[in-house]
């Protein structure tokens, strides 16, 4: 297939850019300092660091959720800071997001927490509960059983699972997943981080984080070899 | 999804917000119209007493004699000096033998008797009525001042009760605006509480939805749509309440103010007035959910970026 101009300039151009980014909460210690970094559409970057190294901050930032004390953060050439909270939320739309915690509505259904995004984003709503179905098909989760079920009563792996599905079911540009591997037993884990991949492969940027310190655990992930390792330590990449 | 579908959609979230808690949702309604009801009895209450008046038998009144026989005063001349004192509102004549009928009337008095009265024993006398809202001071000055017009043999004027009455109209007038206020602020209180009540802002859903990419409006649109779900319907129940309620008083709230002299319009509120109350209540329950929304988005954006 031939590759226009137009595209091979976009593919070229990166997709997140960050500069001299830091954030501070009052007074303590930094959360960020300095930090500089580019990622292309279609990469898959791992965020790696200790607990506390900024990378749940750096994530938030991605997502448009905080804004930097200092630097800016482009996405698709975007200041997001600048963005009014209308076209912020339209970015987010965009975005697929798994929260560190799962952040899922406890009394609703599975297949209903991971439709929310679909019929956020504008979809109708019978369409959004056939994706939400096949989203969660997609994450392991078998739905016959576990659709129904109000997320309150499913384990925290369930839960996980039906955080995943929520963030992959508009089939997101941008994928931005807080420790995805966690709290699944690791062969789940690595099911969970192939499907991940195929979505990177597909032409979805991937920006995931991963605790340094949960080594043995992380080591029993497959996490894709093609996957750019950022260290991050107390809030600056480090090489 | 479109403009319509979008609303809808909030519309379909505020129902489901509804019917999840309808023991909520009635108590919530229920305490609203109470509070409403009590405000808009007291409004339609004034409104059918406008313009306020004083009625006649509260008006301080003296009846002043004249001197002399009959025909020997020019009572045209005698009334007009009467009008001239000052809070003066009017002199109605009320010759000697008008007077001697009525007393007659009054008294059952046999023929025989009346024609002892022969002739008319009684003196010309005016009714003087005082400015409405004139105090009781300047009242006895102007009956002092009636005493000293020309020909004018007495002046009778009842001080005490028109004192009395005049402290009872001033603690109420001191009254009305302060138990105004307070019942326009319980009410509101009320409504405000329940409103808080009903309205209770689920933080962890505005968050993730927040996390998904909803803009704020629409995050607040459900909760405004019920808002003024609830305080709409409670406007609606308060409407019906009142008109069966005054169906039902009329003939006797028709009966005190006739006894009273008191100028109460029997008018009927119109149809228009029930729309625009309902509606204004709607508006407000839109208004306050909106409120508690923004501040509940505000709190949580502070806590957000304070980590």
């Amino acid at each position: 297939m031939e590759t226009s101009p137009t595209d091979a300039s976009a593919k070229a151009q990166p997709l997140v850019v960050l500069e001299r980014v830091e954030k501070r909460y009052g007074a303590f210690r930094p959360a960020l300092v300095g930090l500089d970094l580019g990622i292309a559409r279609g990469e898959f970057v791992v965020i790696e660091g200790p607990g506390g190294a900024g990378k749940s901050v750096l994530l938030r930032l991605l997502a448009g959720l905080e804004n930097p004390s200092g630097g800016t953060i482009q996405l698709a050439g975007e200041n997001l800071a600048r963005l009014r909270p209308r076209a912020l939320a339209q970015v987010r739309r965009s975005m697929g997001i798994l929260p560190p915690a799962d952040a899922l509505l406890g009394a609703r259904s599975a297949v209903e927490n991971v439709a929310l995004a679909a019929w956020v984003a504008g979809t109708q709503e019978q369409e959004g509960l056939r994706r939400a179905r096949a989203a969660l098909e997609l994450v392991g989760l078998d739905v016959g059983r576990y659709g129904a079920a109000p997320c309150m009563r499913l384990a925290s792996g369930q839960r996980h699972c039906v955080a995943l599905a929520r963030a992959l079911v508009n089939r997101p540009a941008l994928l931005l997943l807080d420790d995805p591997g966690v709290p699944l037993e690791p062969a789940q884990a690595s099911r969970l981080l192939q499907v991940i991949d195929q979505f990177a492969q597909a032409g979805v940027t991937v920006i995931a984080s991963r605790r340094a310190d949960a080594a043995p655990a992380a080591a029993a992930q497959a996490w894709p070899a093609r996957a750019r390792i950022v260290r991050l330590h107390d809030g600056a990449i480090v090489p | 999804m479109n403009y319509t579908t979008h609303r809808l959609s909030a519309a379909g979230e505020a129902l489901r917000k509804t019917l999840g808690r309808p023991l909520a949702f009635a108590l919530v309604v229920a305490s609203c119209a109470t509070l409403l009801a009590v405000l808009a009895f007291a409004a339609i209450g004034l409104w059918r007493l406008m313009p306020l008046q004083t009625p006649p038998w509260a008006q301080p009144e003296a009846l002043v004699y004249f001197g002399g026989a009959e025909g020997e005063i020019d009572l045209a001349a005698a009334g007009l000096a009467l009008r001239q004192v000052p809070l003066v509102a009017s002199a109605d004549f009320i010759g000697r033998d008008a007077a001697l009928a009525e007393l007659t009337q009054r008294h059952e008095l046999a023929p025989l008797a009346l024609r002892e009265l022969r002739p008319n024993p009684l003196p010309d006398a005016f009714l003087v009525r005082f400015a409405p809202g004139a105090t009781p001071e300047a009242v006895e000055a102007a009956v002092v001042a009636l005493g000293k017009v020309k020909n004018v043999g007495a002046v009778q004027y009842q001080a005490a009760p028109f004192r009395k009455l005049a402290a009872l109209t001033q603690l109420g007038r001191r009254l009305a605006p302060l138990s105004a206020t307070f019942l326009v602020a319980v009410a509101a209180m009320g409504v405000l509480l329940a409103s808080v009540f009903w309205c209770r802002i689920d933080l962890e859903e505005l968050r993730i939805l927040h996390l998904l990419g909803a803009d704020a409006a629409s995050l607040r649109r459900p909760y405004v749509y019920a808002g003024a779900l609830c305080l709409g319907l409670a406007a609606l129940l308060v409407w019906g309440v009142l008109n069966a309620m005054n169906a039902s008083l009329e003939p006797y709230v028709t009966a005190v103010a006739q006894q009273y002299s008191l100028a109460l319009v029997a008018r009927p509120v119109p149809a228009w007035a029930g729309a625009a109350f309902v509606l204004a209540a709607a508006f407000i329950g839109a208004a306050l959910a909106s409120i508690f929304v923004r501040l509940a988005q505000w709190r949580q954006r502070n806590v957000e970026n304070r980590g």
